[in-house]
């Protein structure tokens, strides 16, 4: 299960369920159907019930009954149970909360995919084989007997002709069980091939730099056949093609770009490319250096599921003289020197600050990733919204195998939760739910400024290793962007 | 002879479970049944083999087969045991399966293949202990453990017919040369050599009986409990037990194999076998073919054929009252000649399953200890 980012297959989610404030952790079962594992964590007292269900995004028919969380021990307020997810893609995953101060429920969009291949484990491998072995001895031994003795009168001894036709039978069923066994073996290749196909790729994309009216622009084209003949039902009905859905707006963007340039991941930048075929997306560059940049799209199918596209791009010449930005959102940042883990300071002189929890960071444990943000008067900054949330983040690992863009909420994006919300009947007609989207989304009031400075992100890193972490936030018109780095320790197991 | 049963009715109640309910967990009722049962029939023939081993008399000792020079014990009992052991070592593979695979998406995987050649190991146990009951018994008590040995192999037939049922249950699936071609493989494969080995007046005959009625009962009693599915997407609201589909009606060409069991007797294998698979299949599709077109009317919509009755994942549509898997040519229309393709070799398949099948059905036949 993930919000199909790279590498981070969890879902998170923190905010309020009516009037109680929760953070939910959705561990990603890596196949389909598979048991994912959820853990909800509910602040304050005078909870009575925690409950979850999951289910598909166009299920509309019903809903299994929910499933009561389970307090987890020596964890108060800790809730956690294991979810049979049956169908792969877009699902949703309901948790409410009943207590004291009544009922609240929050809906969080998860996407299921088959993201792992799951090797024998040497043990159970040597248990079975020393079983397997035993019982096919077992079975030549038996027909052997069956040949030799079963047939004749009680206390009779077999003669030579019948041992000898017992051993014949011994050496004939040897024979068909080792091809069957050949057989078995080729069935579970088989088996395993076609799983691995299975396992979730994004879409195929790439990214150039091409000139336009003498400028140049970043050109990211999904390459995916899938997707380039999507509308075309015999193409794709040819092709044993998946049917993909439209993509739709999240806070009025069809793509969030991001550039990081590699190996040094010194230079980031965030951009809102437009399109005319939800296939070539452009934009114009933000003052750049030259090099060799990682390249991620963002997007949001109208089913709800999201996924990043992966891609990489050489940038010759740097930018030095940018043109208008393609979206008044876009922001980058330049850094000169590594940053450190505890503080950056940002464009306009302020300084944001990582709010120390525990202190280090441990894979899959719950991190503590909020942020505290001062001006240059030692007064907290308010925050604006940016792009409809209180602050942006994006996470990597320095060799690119990680990479997730965060939000205050959650992993997932708001397009893909309103897809599930939002979702009526009539909505198997593809496109009209992405316009009901965008026409709400333009109703929505702004996002609230958050005065006291202060942004979070739900979030647990999935591997070991040297991560990098880019906290977008806005003040007066600004988008303000600080680069922290976070070494993460592995779990012990 | 409880442990089989025990293995069958868990069986097909297990496969409802997942069509009907979806989630559950290794301590389902049903799943329990079958554990029970592999555990019944294992301890009791490890009993049988250790006593006789240890503590038997020497008369005892003559009725069995020796293994690996030491241990005593009847045929039955030996091949009981490794069904046991087959169904206790598919458990931890299955749940492996499950991690890296995904959870039961085919009722035929490589560890389900395992369990099913467990549970049809203890069942062709049982089923050699009552007939080297038979083949030493007087005259009166030969009826009795003949009617035992139907019964069990009654209950081999319902285990396949469980087991293809993804290929061969339902009406949809009864106009394409696919389902003549499983049947004619996989069940003379076991009716065949099952009824050399009876004593019986109607042996084919009377084993499928036996598993009609046990389809039937199972159908019936499973419709009459309430329940409803744990497991989203739910795309059909179902509100009981789906029950298995009505019973093949494989009945009449049993009665065909029983006439040519007799007028072909002993010593003509090859030629009763050829005359077996080509009248199998013809017999088949002559009754089917009509037999589908009635599974697919409103007249067998009811409590007591069971028809039309999907799974809580089936998305309802205009392909319940269609034919499925029809012989097609590349535009896509029915094909005489493509169907007739697949009857002959379906016929093909028959004769060779009824040639094996007789061939350790007449060492069945004889089996004493």
């Amino acid at each position: 299960m993930c919000s199909a980012h790279v590498g981070s297959p969890d879902a998170w989610f923190e905010g309020n369920a009516g009037p109680y404030h929760i953070t939910v952790q959705v561990v990603a079962p890596g196949v389909v159907p598979g048991v994912a594992t959820v853990y909800a964590r509910v602040d304050g007292a005078g909870v009575e019930q925690v409950t979850v269900q999951a289910n598909r995004f166009d299920a509309l028919a019903g809903a299994p009954p929910p499933e009561t969380a389970i307090p987890v021990r020596n964890d108060p307020g800790m809730y956690s149970v294991p979810l049979w997810i049956m169908a792969g893609g877009s699902n949703s995953v309901v948790v409410s909360v009943r207590g004291s101060l009544g009922e609240g429920k929050v809906v969080i969009p998860v996407v299921v995919v088959a993201n792992r291949r799951l090797e024998l484990n040497p043990k159970l491998g040597v248990g079975l084989a020393v079983v397997g072995v035993f019982l096919l001895v077992g079975l030549v031994t038996i027909i052997g007997a069956a040949v030799r003795e079963s047939v004749l009168p009680p206390g009779e001894v077999p003669d030579a002709a019948r041992r000898w036709k017992a051993r014949a039978a011994m050496a004939a069923s040897a024979a068909v069980l080792a091809l069957a066994l050949f057989g078995g073996s080729r069935w579970w290749n088989s088996e395993d091939a076609q799983f691995n196909s299975s396992i979730y790729k994004p879409l195929t994309s790439r990214a150039t730099i091409e000139a336009a009216g003498g400028q140049p622009v970043l050109d990211l084209r999904i390459s995916d056949s899938s997707w380039v003949m999507r509308n075309d039902s015999m193409w794709l009905g040819n092709h044993h093609s998946s049917h993909w859905t439209p993509l739709i707006l999240d806070h009025g963007k069809l793509i969030h770009v991001f550039m990081i340039r590699e190996p040094d991941l010194l230079v980031f930048a965030h951009l809102h490319p437009t399109t005319t075929d939800s296939v070539d997306f452009r934009s114009s560059l933000p003052p750049l250096p030259a090099g060799r940049y990682r390249v991620y799209g963002d997007i949001v199918h109208e089913s709800g599921f999201n996924e990043t596209l992966t891609s990489t791009v050489e940038l010759r010449d740097a930018i030095t003289n940018p043109a208008r930005a393609t979206d008044a959102d876009d922001a980058s940042l330049i850094s000169t020197a590594a940053p450190n883990g505890k503080r950056a300071t940002l464009e306009d002189g302020s300084i944001m600050t990582l709010i120390e929890g525990e202190g280090r960071f441990v894979e899959g444990r719950e991190a503590s990733l909020r942020f505290s943000v001062v001006g240059a008067d030692g007064k907290p900054l308010a925050l604006e919204p940016y792009i409809g949330m209180a602050g942006h983040a994006v996470v990597t690992r320095d060799d690119g195998a990680v990479f997730v863009h965060l939000h205050p909420a959650g992993t997932f994006s708001m397009a893909s939760q309103m897809a599930i919300t939002m979702r009526q009947p009539g909505d198997s007609v593809s496109g009209r739910l992405g316009q009901r989207i965008s026409a709400s989304e333009a109703m929505l009031p702004p996002a609230q400024l958050r005065s006291d400075g202060v942004v979070g992100f739900p979030y647990a890193f999935p591997k070991p290793g040297n991560y990098r972490m880019w906290v977008q936030v806005k003040h007066a018109g600004h988008v303000l962007t600080g680069a922290f780095v976070f070494t993460v320790e592995a779990a012990r197991r | 002879m409880l442990a089989s049963t025990c293995i069958v009715v868990g069986l097909i109640w297990d496969v409802s479970w997942h069509r009907t309910v979806g989630r559950d967990t290794f301590w389902t009722l049903a799943h329990v049944l079958e554990q029970l049962a592999a555990v019944i029939a294992g301890l009791t023939c490890g009993y049988l083999v250790l006593k006789t081993t240890f503590a038997g008399t020497t008369e005892e000792k003559a009725g069995s087969v020796r293994f690996w020079g030491y241990f005593y014990g009847p045929l039955g009992a030996w091949v009981c045991i490794w069904g046991t052991l087959m169904m206790i070592t598919s458990a931890p593979f299955d749940n492996w399966w499950h991690n890296a695979y995904g959870l039961d998406v085919k009722i035929i995987s490589p560890p389900h293949m395992i369990l099913a050649w467990g549970m049809i190991g203890i069942q062709i146990g049982a089923m050699l202990m009552t007939l080297s009951a038979q083949n030493r018994a007087g005259e009166e008590d030969q009826k009795l453990y003949s009617m035992m040995h139907a019964y069990a192999a009654g209950i081999v037939i319902t285990m396949i017919g469980t087991v293809i049922q993804e290929d061969a249950s339902v009406g949809n699936q009864m106009h394409g040369s696919k389902f003549y071609a499983i049947t004619a493989w996989v069940i003379p494969l076991f009716l065949v050599g099952l009824s050399r080995a009876s004593r019986l007046r109607w042996p084919a005959t009377t084993i499928t009986a036996i598993y009609s009625a046990i389809t039937i009962a199972m159908s019936w009693i499973l419709q009459l409990f309430e329940a409803t599915p744990k497991l989203a997407p739910i795309y059909n609201p179902v509100t009981h037990m789906i029950p298995p589909a009505f019973p093949l009606l494989i009945i009449v060409p049993a009665i065909a194999v029983d006439l040519l069991m007799r007028r072909f007797g002993r010593g003509n294998d090859w030629r009763l076998s050829a005359a077996i698979g080509v009248t199998w299949v013809v017999v088949m599709v002559a009754v089917h073919w009509f037999w589908a077109d009635f599974l697919l009317s409103p007249y067998s919509r009811n409590f007591f054929f069971g028809a039309d009755q999907w799974s809580y994942t089936d998305q309802l549509g205009p392909w319940r009252y269609r034919f499925w898997h029809l012989d097609v040519d590349a535009n896509g229309k029915w094909s005489p000649f493509l169907f007739a393709k697949g009857i002959g070799f379906a016929m093909l398949l028959g004769i060779v399953s009824s040639r094996l099948s007789l061939f350790v059905g007449s060492g069945m036949a004889k089996v004493r200890r």
